[in-house]
């Protein structure tokens, strides 16, 4: 049901995207006044500069587009599996461009170059689509969907933990093995901000395929009668979502929910157009990880990964027992 | 092979299947509808008549050297865009997973035209749904989520018209009311090919086509077509035929 109209929507999630991430640049270890966190930008006083420029600044910017590549992934992966409840993080994706990026720092590869972790990330998480493909065929059921998402992510899961515990010394494996499988943005550098910034080019990749996304979202078939080039929609989708969540699991681990919960309130909230829902869906995703990043700030360093399933899980059964009905 | 279209040398078909065949569903079938005619399809289940509408509609591929003609072109050779201008295929099931308004499903008929919008507002009324326009999708009952996917056909404004049992979910004044909307179709020039399984309807069609086992079993005016040999051979039961009537027994 649409009860917000789409233009008034877009500035509402862009207002609060600007409002968290002043806050997000103001809140810190280091207590700053707005003035000097402002000095601090405009590079006028060098203690602030250094704090916003070399910390909170690659934090949020990572922040920002992990939770935008999550949120679009989400959604194109519901209309692709034509399944509300699909997800990268569901689906074992987020998994898979761990596992990938966990392979390539094993091997000693991510000191090559900086595409190293990304790409293996990809490879990774595009091994994981075509698992999910093969194990459950597009507009299938939701328990078969979900089923297969269970399998991958306890197997990618425990490749992931296994490359760790093989390749790194023992009193920094906990927290390795943490960070992958449950992501967060400690210690961001402009290094991850670069690494992420691909998402930039394929989000907007994604503006232009909303209207075909509505037809497809109903029925394959139906889309093609209707003039819709299903093949290559299908796979320029399929291609996008996971490099979308490929490369915001490199910089960030596996960050849970973000792709379920925003595509769901915005539908509620403006409706099923996809038209719509992609814009959107970037600028709110990447409000709603800011936002749950200052919020484990403010509750005493909790990770990311820890706050998204926090908000995300109770969110996801209340979506299971609607479905139900 | 049924009968070519009315009247004179130049009559027009709208649509040829040529030695069509897909594994284990349709053997070698040729068939020829000529412009402007209606005409239904029957067959037992399984006879194929759904996998001939999706052929017909270019979204299956039949096995070499089969071929489709849409107005004696090729249909492989036509690009997806104008395949939505030109040809509307409603499917059997009506199943939404997400909850767009009827008004944009309908509206989904025209994107092919740039999603002009035109004609729709047009197809809510004619298909019943004006009043329900704003109602989301899925939380409309089977009969009219089908009416919802036939205004959309409408609303392509396409000249070749492929519905698969277009009837079966439908009450009887909207089975009525869609029967007359495709024979509207026809008398503008546009040709109507859909599956049904209540053969009472078929004295109102131009064509009958039985289907059997994935064949061809015979094709052209129902009163010809529709013999009690026929339905005993093909559906296994006892008819009797009256003009304009077939009673099973």
């Amino acid at each position: 049901m649409k009860t917000v109209g789409n233009v008034s929507a877009l500035v509402v999630a862009g207002v609060g995207l600007v409002g968290l991430a002043a806050l997000s640049l103001a809140v810190g270890d280091a207590r700053l006044s707005f003035a000097q966190i402002w000095d601090g930008l405009l590079r006028r006083d060098e203690f602030a500069a250094t704090i916003v420029w070399s910390i909170r600044m690659p934090r949020l910017l990572v922040g920002l587009l992990v939770g935008a590549a999550l949120s679009a992934s989400g959604l194109v992966m519901q209309a692709y599996f034509r399944n509300g409840l699909a997800s990268p993080g569901l689906l074992g994706v987020s998994a898979g461009g761990a596992a990938g990026a966990v392979v390539a720092i094993g091997c000693g590869l991510a000191a090559v170059s900086l595409l190293t972790v990304p790409l293996f990330a990809v490879a990774g998480a595009l091994a994981a689509t075509g698992a999910v493909i093969l194990l459950a065929r597009r507009g299938a059921s939701t328990e078969r969907l979900l089923l297969a998402g269970v399998a991958l992510n306890a197997l990618l899961g425990a490749v992931t933990s296994y490359v760790l515990s093989a390749h790194t010394l023992t009193y920094e494996r906990n927290a390795q093995i943490l960070f992958w499988l449950i992501g967060g943005l400690e210690d961001r550098t402009w290094e991850h901000v670069w690494m992420a910034a691909p998402i930039v080019p394929a989000a907007l990749w994604l503006l232009p395929l909303g209207r075909p996304m509505d037809l497809l979202s109903l029925g394959a078939e139906e889309a093609q009668s209707l003039g819709v080039d299903v093949r290559r929609l299908r796979r320029r989708l399929l291609g996008l979502s996971t490099v979308l969540t490929a490369l915001a699991t490199a910089v960030a681990g596996t960050v849970g929910f973000v792709g379920l919960v925003v595509p769901h309130i915005l539908r509620l909230l403006v409706g099923p157009e996809h038209r719509a829902l992609v814009p959107l869906s970037l600028v709110a995703g990447a409000a709603f990880v800011v936002g749950c990043d200052l919020a484990g700030r403010a509750a005493g360093d909790l990770r990311l990964g820890i706050v998204t399933a926090l908000v995300g899980g109770p969110f996801f059964l209340w979506l299971l027992r609607r479905d139900e009905r | 092979m049924s009968a070519q279209g009315k009247g004179g040398g130049g009559a027009a078909l709208a649509l040829a299947l040529e030695n069509v065949s897909v594994p284990g569903r349709l053997h070698e079938l040729s068939l020829e509808v000529g412009a402007g005619k209606m005409v239904g399809l029957v067959g037992p289940n399984g006879s194929g008549k759904s996998t001939l509408l999706a052929v017909a509609a270019g979204l299956l591929p039949s096995v070499a050297p089969g071929v489709v003609r849409w107005a004696g072109e090729a249909v492989a050779g036509i690009p997806g865009l104008e395949r939505g201008r030109r040809t509307a295929w409603v499917p059997q099931e009506a199943r939404f997973e997400f909850g767009f308004s009827v008004r944009s499903v309908v509206g989904q008929g025209r994107y092919a035209h740039g999603d002009d919008g035109a004609g729709v507002a047009e197809a809510l009324e004619r298909f019943g749904l004006g009043r329900i326009a704003e109602r989301a999708v899925d939380r409309l009952s089977g009969g009219e989520r089908h009416r919802v996917l036939l205004a959309r056909a409408w609303a392509t404004g396409a000249a070749l018209q492929l519905w698969d049992e277009p009837l079966a979910a439908l009450d009887p004044r909207h089975g009525l009311e869609t029967l007359m909307l495709g024979r509207e179709l026809t008398r503008a020039g546009r040709t109507l090919v859909f599956s049904l399984h209540d053969l009472r309807v078929a004295h109102c069609l131009d064509e009958v086509v039985v289907l059997h086992e994935g064949r061809l079993r015979a094709a052209g005016a129902p009163e010809k077509v529709l013999t009690p040999e026929l339905l005993r051979e093909v559906f296994g039961v006892t008819a009797r035929v009256e003009p304009g009537l077939t009673l099973f027994l």
